[in-house]
């Protein structure tokens, strides 16, 4: 399975090249970016691991793609995503978010079906990889 | 990459890089420092000119580019700066060529941890560009142990060390205090490449700055305020926590406060080109002129001469 | 107080001009709290455009045709609406624009059905006009702050989908009607599993014989949870909770967000009423709400009579609404593309300026109200996907109907080619590439290794809808480029 969250994620994986432009239309905006990561990837997963603090005030790409090479050292075997947060008034959210680095092997989703009244089912989205402790999840990381 | 036959030409290389055009900049905008503009000259043709060397396969490590900036507050070592971050973009050192300006607060923490991501963060806002450490000795607080500055030191060698690429630093401060500071830290004295003095300005430099900030706030001296400014400045500079530039700055506005109250206290009618003009008597006020040394020092210390 | 006539004069029992009944007054200043109407008049022959205008301004506040005595028991100057400019229509004879003026007082708070009874419900049939149209409105702060505003809004849309940076891809379950509750599934389930964000009910898709609406709901919902396992992302699909009546309404609503629908919608014509009470409930219970413009160009589309569509995009700003149909520029439907700019600013910019070219007539300030989510659906692909970022910008629903359903290769290729060619002009565009220019490279190059985008462009790279519009902005010349 492959997990089609974050804005690029039908295009082949971004070299660090295409991430590097990514970032500079991102700082170009005067956006802010942050790199997170995690092992439970469910689309309702909020929060994420953040890597180190946000980054403001960033001139270069080169600043952030340490970290994130630095997050992918650590943590190989995990989601990790970069975020561009926009904070002008009326906006205050992120403005990009797109995948970095996947794990190897993506087991996905199971939907369980819980049967309630009539032929109402209740559904819930149960990750493989939550069947295991965290840090085990994924390989050892 | 060119063939060490084919030959290149300086001056359409010259002429590519505009680095005329920031020492052009450098001229007009300050005043003086003939030797610090040469030493730039030099820094700069130096670097031109490695750059056509590693076109011609003819180097074998990138330089080394951090550089020290020594001499009194007020002679232009961060107008330099921002120059030589400019001069290092146009040939192609750095990627951006912005200038980030520290002092030891920005580096340092107050606890234990806080230090290296401290650091850390002045550094990749400086990425692509020049970080400047102003009074950098002070990162260096010999007579504290608890004093986390020498973990900054230690973030810092590493990034000069290993990121050459991606960013310069510029240390700056007194002389005998950056020397005394790289004799305690042979490791930073060891990663500079170039090292410029900033001379105080003469007193017909400083004169001359003294015009052109009048000017540019629509003042003039006349003959005797002229000669009363030069003694001004003659006595002022021998005294301690001269600035140089920044000094001259404070005195015009001090001297335009005292053209003010003389004018109102005068009355009557006053024409344009007394309200323009600065009188001998602004300036002779001065604490400077009454011989007190010491009183003067900590005057001037508080901005009052 | 008119200026000519004294109150004695003024009172006195029998017809007087409109014009001097008080409801042309070219020296009033519009307050801050006045609502504003710029309404397109023509005359009938031999009306004078003056008071034609103060005839629009009467009718839809408080005049009668004739002196009423009792209007003396009303502080009758605050409730005459006051007509305060007309000005030429430019190249076109007879036709004028009054700017009109409404006390605050006059309305209801919080209430569309109120403020459209007011301005429209009585002034269009009069006979000493020979057309009118409503082109624009300036509601002020006092008034938009007693209206919720859409339940959710952009951003917080974007944050419950969790997907940012890039428009959102729809898709209306084709065909129009027919499908039995089980099929209409499969349809969603392909389009999503295979890369869209949402599908859609149609319009028309409420209850019908062929199917029912809790069949719908049901199938629907099993499909969209499947194609989120299969992803890992969060999927919708507009659920249609119009019907009859305002119960039945709530009832369907319910039944959606016991299912665990993230979003629900409704047709224009439920009504002004309808929509913001399903706006409310919408933004109780944490929905998103969708509203299909339904029935609207029977009065928005020609230029001379009716209502721009720029009106109901303020009215269902306010009313609450989170999506909202307003064009595509180069799809099938009618949409020039200056007026579209203007809807789509109208829907999702904090404030508007005065900008004619763009039949923006009055400044805007939407006192913070939240952003609404325009819709851009009806005869476009995945090959326009360069115009369509250029023209209509990074937040918005870009809606491939037949687009994904009729791919040769089905209908998740369908979708897996919209969803690659959006991603891919998105990245290209960030890069700093003249995307409207290289678009049709862009595409192809993804293409290469995206077999279904390669189908899809070999498909329908030849379907343009060249029309000359309808509704077109008056203060450009009327041409405007077809593609």
């Amino acid at each position: 399975m492959r997990l089609t969250q974050g804005t690029f994620s039908f295009l082949p994986d971004l070299t660090d090249e295409q991430i590097s432009s990514q970032l500079e239309y991102c700082l170009k905006n005067g956006w802010s970016i942050n790199v997170e990561y995690t092992d439970c990837p469910h689309p309702r997963n909020s929060y994420w691991e953040m890597w180190n603090m946000p980054m403001f005030d960033i001139a270069d790409p080169i600043a952030i793609l340490a970290e994130i090479d630095a997050c992918r050292r650590a943590h190989p075997h995990r989601y990790i995503k970069v975020n561009a947060y926009n904070s002008a008034r009326g906006r205050e959210t992120v403005a990009l978010s797109f995948l970095v680095n996947r794990p190897a092997r993506e087991p996905g989703f199971r939907l369980d079906r819980q049967e309630a009244g009539g032929r109402t089912i209740r559904y819930t989205l149960h990750s493989y990889a939550t069947d295991k402790p965290e840090g085990e999840r994924y390989g050892n990381s | 990459m060119l063939t060490t036959d084919a030959g290149i030409d300086m001056d359409a290389a010259l002429r590519e890089s505009n680095v005329e055009d920031v020492l052009g900049e450098l001229d007009a905008e300050l005043i003086g420092l003939a030797p610090v503009k040469l030493r730039i000259r030099q820094i700069s043709a130096l670097l031109l000119v490695e750059r056509l060397r590693a076109q011609m396969g003819l180097t074998t490590a990138p330089p080394c580019l951090h550089m020290c900036f020594t001499g009194r507050p007020g002679t232009g070592k961060t107008t330099v700066a921002l120059r030589m971050a400019k001069m290092l973009h146009r040939l192609g050192y750095v990627r951006r060529g912005h200038l980030v300006v520290a002092t030891r607060d920005d580096l340092v923490g107050q606890y234990v941890g806080h230090t290296a991501p401290k650091t850390k963060e002045m550094l990749q806002k400086a990425i692509g560009g020049v970080l400047f450490i102003d009074e950098a000795y002070y990162l260096h607080r010999a007579e504290n142990e608890r004093d986390y500055g020498p973990e900054a030191i230690e973030v810092l060698l590493q990034f000069m060390e290993n990121r050459r690429d991606d960013l310069v630093v510029i240390l700056a401060g007194y002389k005998d205090r950056m020397d005394s500071f790289f004799h305690s830290n042979p490791g930073m004295h060891s990663r500079i490449a170039h090292h410029v003095d900033f001379p105080d300005y003469t007193l017909d430099e400083l004169m001359a700055i003294a015009e052109l900030m009048a000017r540019q706030q629509m003042y003039t001296f006349d003959e005797d305020s002229r000669a009363a400014f030069g003694e001004y400045l003659r006595l002022r500079a021998g005294q301690p926590h001269f600035a140089n530039a920044r000094s001259v700055r404070n005195a015009i506005d001090r001297i335009r406060l005292r053209q003010a109250v003389r004018l109102v206290e005068q009355g009557g009618r006053i024409s344009g080109e007394e309200l323009a003009r600065i009188d001998a008597a602004d300036i002779r006020q001065s604490r400077v002129f009454q011989g007190n040394s010491a009183a003067a020092a900590e005057a001037s210390a508080r901005s009052l001469l | 107080m008119s200026k000519n006539l004294t109150a004695n004069e003024r009172y006195r029992a029998g017809v007087i001009p409109y014009a001097k009944m008080g409801y042309w007054e070219p020296d009033y200043i519009p307050k801050d709290t006045d609502v504003l109407a710029l309404f397109r008049v023509t005359p009938q022959e031999g009306v004078d455009p003056l008071e034609a205008a103060a005839a629009v301004a009467g009718e839809s506040s408080t005049a009668t045709w004739t002196v009423v005595w009792t209007d003396r028991l009303t502080a009758c100057e605050i409730y005459r609406a006051k007509a305060y400019r007309v000005d030429a229509v430019p190249n076109s004879e007879g036709q004028y624009f009054a700017h009109i003026a409404y006390d605050l007082d006059l309305f209801e708070e919080g209430s569309i059905a109120n403020l459209t009874a007011s301005i429209i419900g009585n002034v269009f049939g009069f006979k000493a006009i020979k057309a009118l149209r409503l082109e624009d409105m300036r509601i002020p702060v006092a008034y938009l702050k007693t209206f919720q505003g859409p339940a959710t809004g952009v951003v917080v849309e974007r944050e419950r989908l969790d997907k940012f940076g890039r428009p959102l891809l729809g898709a209306t379950v084709k065909p129009k009607l027919g499908l039995s509750g089980k099929n209409y599934g499969r349809v969603v389930y392909e389009a999503l599993k295979g890369g869209l964000d949402f599908t859609k009910d149609d319009e028309n898709i409420n209850s019908q014989p062929f199917m029912r609406w809790r069949d719908r709901y049901l199938y629907a919902m099993e499909a969209v949870n499947r194609a989120s396992a299969a992803t890992g992302e969060v999927k919708g699909h507009y659920l249609n909770v119009t019907a009859g009546t305002m119960e039945g309404m709530y009832e369907r609503a319910d039944f959606a967000k016991e299912l665990g629908s993230v979003i629900i919608m409704v047709d224009l014509v439920a009504g002004y009423t309808a929509i913001q009470s399903i706006a409310a409930w919408a933004r109780r219970n944490d929905m998103i709400l969708h509203l299909h413009r339904a029935g609207n160009s029977t009065y928005a589309r020609q230029k001379n009579h009716g209502m721009s569509f720029r009106v109901i995009c303020k009215w269902m700003r306010m009313a609450g609404v989170d999506h909202l149909h307003a064009g595509t520029v180069v799809g099938k439907l009618e949409g020039d593309p200056l007026m579209i700019r203007g809807f789509y600013d109208t829907l999702r910019e904090p404030e508007t300026p005065v900008r004619l070219e763009n039949g923006l007539f009055f400044e805007q300030n939407w006192a913070s109200l939240r952003m609404v989510m325009p819709v851009a659906s009806g005869g476009i692909h995945a090959g326009q996907m360069h115009q369509l970022l250029h023209y209509l910008g990074e937040d918005v629903i870009l809606q491939f109907g037949g687009g994904t359903i009729g791919h040769p290769q089905g209908i998740e290729a369908g979708a897996a080619a919209n969803r690659v060619a959006v991603e891919a002009m998105v990245q290209a565009r960030n890069e700093g590439r003249d995307y409207l220019k290289e678009g049709p490279e862009i595409l192809e190059r993804a293409a290469k290794w995206c077999a279904p985008l390669q189908a899809a462009l070999d498909t329908w790279k030849d379907i343009t809808f060249d029309y000359t519009s309808t509704d077109t902005a008056d203060f450009v010349p009327v041409a405007t480029p077809t593609y």
